[in-house]
């Protein structure tokens, strides 16, 4: 009987080939859209560094006056000053590893005149940084501890940097120009694919940054700071810091510096929590931290919290997937008004299959059979209509990109995978039977009587 | 047997009732030795693809099929194997005339020959009765003649026919002449005006 419907739900399809397109049409429109932003959403919930993210715990320290604010939000939380960043890194914690960030810009030059200066932006962190975010290297490797006392004149670039300076040969060894100071290749790093750039707190489609120095030479070389500065209302004019009075920044309590610190398990954490507290006590006697302890907004926050408040917060994305889904209602309505009408035309052969015999359910069975084909190849089309969905959205993203954005660095995020296939096929079958559910119990229920009556 | 009777007298819904397409709520009906009343859908079906044969007047059959796949029909909802639906197709085209056609569609086909094809489609699976509403009513004379002759011949092979006419002079070619008038059932057949069955 199953090859007997098979062939009769394949005849009907091939009879109204218009109908039939019409219809997997509407499904693939709407499904693909849907996918598509499904797809993206999908992928930006992607936490990064899953296997370890628990661990990874951004410091927040509040060393705000006595009368600032409440923060009740851990995002609207400053981060680290610079003496506090130097302090915490110094003392002895029962963190795995501490590291910190901030950014700074510069123009990247080489020797090769037919490369034009690469004006770039650059992470300043510690060496750590690396082995805390498993940063997978192409070439060469990160600096030593050493060179980030030392202030060393290092650099670690990443593979579309390598490729934009060098070629994509192995620049380990190279040297290159940060505006006037020369530095040397010491690592290149291979596609670093992060869901979201998280150790900045931008939390934006990943984009590593195009290089990194040590933050010791960025201060030695006084590169500039490309960061927001939370300051005391007594430091007026805070945006001069970006290029000037470092010295005065380094003294200031304006917060600035992203702290990282790698924790393992509930007791090095509260460990390191009374590490920092039994910090903030010794630091009073030199008037920071005025605050009382019990009274300040510190907050010790782990990857997976951060992305999954990120998220939450992301409603562009779940407006996107309201609207999607919606236009997917709709196109199934129009789906289901075409096979509702194209059902009925057929009362009369139902009916004389009915009087020969054939039992509802074997009526049932033909019509599901040529719903979930409907479906299916909804589904075919919704995947490819998806896959276009996404690359246009992938152009979108890469035309708003500076030029050391390749289409290649983005593919990871706008990439359909098995998964997301799997679940376009199953939406699309499953959506379909249930829309046509109504149409198919309609023309079950056709009285063969009647329609055989009327000639 | 032939069913008469003006329009709107309760042919059709005799026709509907004894075809199983459709129920009923009082008296009993016993088909084959079996009473019908009260069966689900599943069984009415299973009963009447096995038990009855159904001719049309307008032969409904699907246009987009081979008389072959026509013939099928029934045989496909029955379960048999394909060799014996093979059998029993090509015997009842042959029976018919139009074992040579069997691939053409009905729409190549006159109308007295789809009527023939409908008639094989009823006795392929060798039914207990054939019920046919008004067989000849969309044929001219001489194929009228012609179905009439067939479905005498089937007959008399000792296959019931229950047939529902207009025409007296096809009723009157049937052994037993049941009329049907305001209700009332009468047996004609021997130019008796018996009422055999008298509305409740």
């Amino acid at each position: 009987m199953f090859s007997y419907n098979l062939q009769l739900a394949i005849k009907s399809l091939k009879d109204r080939p218009s109908l039939t397109l019409l219809m997997v049409a509407a499904i693939a429109i709407g499904l693909g859209l849907y996918m598509t932003v499904l797809t993206m959403a999908t992928l930006s919930e992607n936490v990064p560094l899953s296997y370890k993210s628990k661990n990874l715990y951004l410091i927040q320290l509040d060393n705000r006056e006595v009368d600032a604010q409440e923060v009740d939000l851990q995002a609207r939380m400053i981060d680290f000053t610079y003496k506090d960043t130097m302090n915490l890194m110094a003392l002895d914690t029962s963190a795995k590893a501490q590291t910190f960030a901030w950014s700074t810009l510069g123009i990247l030059n080489v020797e090769d005149q037919n490369i034009h200066p690469l004006r770039s932006r650059l992470a300043a962190t510690t060496n750590d940084f690396f082995t805390m975010f498993d940063t997978p290297f192409l070439y060469g490797g990160y600096w030593s501890k050493e060179e980030d006392q030392n202030g060393a004149s290092v650099i670690v670039l990443s593979k579309a940097t390598n490729e934009y300076l060098f070629g994509g040969i192995d620049s380990v060894g190279k040297q290159l120009r940060i505006d006037i100071r020369v530095v040397t290749v010491v690592g290149v790093l291979d596609y670093w694919y992060l869901s979201q750039k998280f150790y900045d707190r931008s939390y934006s489609a990943a984009r590593p940054d195009q290089a990194f120095l040590p933050s010791s030479f960025a201060f030695e070389s006084d590169l500039p700071r490309n960061a927001r500065f939370d300051c005391w209302s007594t430091e007026t004019n805070s945006r001069q810091f970006r290029n000037s009075n470092l010295e005065q920044l380094q003294n200031s309590e304006c917060a600035w510096i992203t702290y990282w610190a790698e924790i393992e398990g509930e007791s090095n954490l509260e460990d390191y929590k009374s590490t920092v507290n039994q910090y903030i006590e010794s630091q009073k006697a030199f008037g920071r931290f005025p605050r009382e302890v019990a009274k300040m907004n510190d907050y010790y926050t782990n990857i997976n919290d951060q992305i999954s408040y990120e998220n939450g917060r992301n409603g562009m994305i779940t407006y996107l997937a309201i609207v999607a889904y919606m236009f997917f209602a709709v196109c199934l309505v129009n789906a289901v008004s075409i096979l509702l009408a194209k059902f009925m035309r057929r009362s009369k052969e139902v009916s004389l299959r009915r009087a020969l015999g054939a039992k509802k359910w074997v009526i049932m069975y033909q019509h599901l059979l040529e719903v979930i084909i409907i479906g299916f190849m909804g589904g075919v089309v919704g995947v490819i209509v998806t896959y276009f969905g996404l690359q246009g959205m992938m152009r979108i993203s890469l035309y708003s990109s500076d030029y050391t954005i390749m289409a290649r660095d983005l593919l990871p995020y706008y990439q359909l995978n098995w998964a997301m296939i799997a679940t376009a096929f199953l939406v699309a079958i499953c959506s379909t039977i249930i829309v046509a559910l109504y149409p198919i119990w309609r023309i079950c229920n056709v009285s063969p009587a009647s329609q055989l009556k009327a000639q | 047997m032939s069913v008469t009777g003006p329009s709107g007298s309760g042919k059709t819904t005799f026709l509907n009732l004894a075809g199983l397409l459709e129920t009923f709520e009082e008296g009993d009906y016993f088909l084959d030795g079996k009473n019908v009343k009260g069966l689900n859908d599943n069984q009415l079906s299973q009963m009447r693809n096995e038990k009855i044969g159904f001719i049309f007047q307008s032969f409904n059959l699907l246009p987009d099929l081979p008389l072959f796949d026509n013939v099928d029909v029934p045989l496909r909802y029955r379960g048999f194997n394909r060799k014996e639906r093979k059998e029993r197709i090509e015997n009842a085209l042959e029976i018919v005339g139009l074992s040579s056609r069997m691939q053409h569609l009905p729409t190549q086909l006159s109308g007295g020959q789809q009527q023939r094809v409908a008639i094989a489609r009823a006795i392929a699976g060798e039914p207990c009765f054939l019920l046919a509403d008004e067989p000849t009513g969309n044929l001219d004379s001489l194929m009228a003649q012609q179905v009439m002759d067939l479905l005498e011949d089937i007959n008399s092979k000792g296959t019931t026919i229950i047939m529902v006419t207009h025409d007296d002079q096809l009723a009157k070619r049937a052994h037993r002449n049941i009329h049907i008038f305001d209700g009332q059932v009468s047996d004609l057949t021997n130019d008796s005006s018996d009422i055999l069955i008298k509305k409740a």
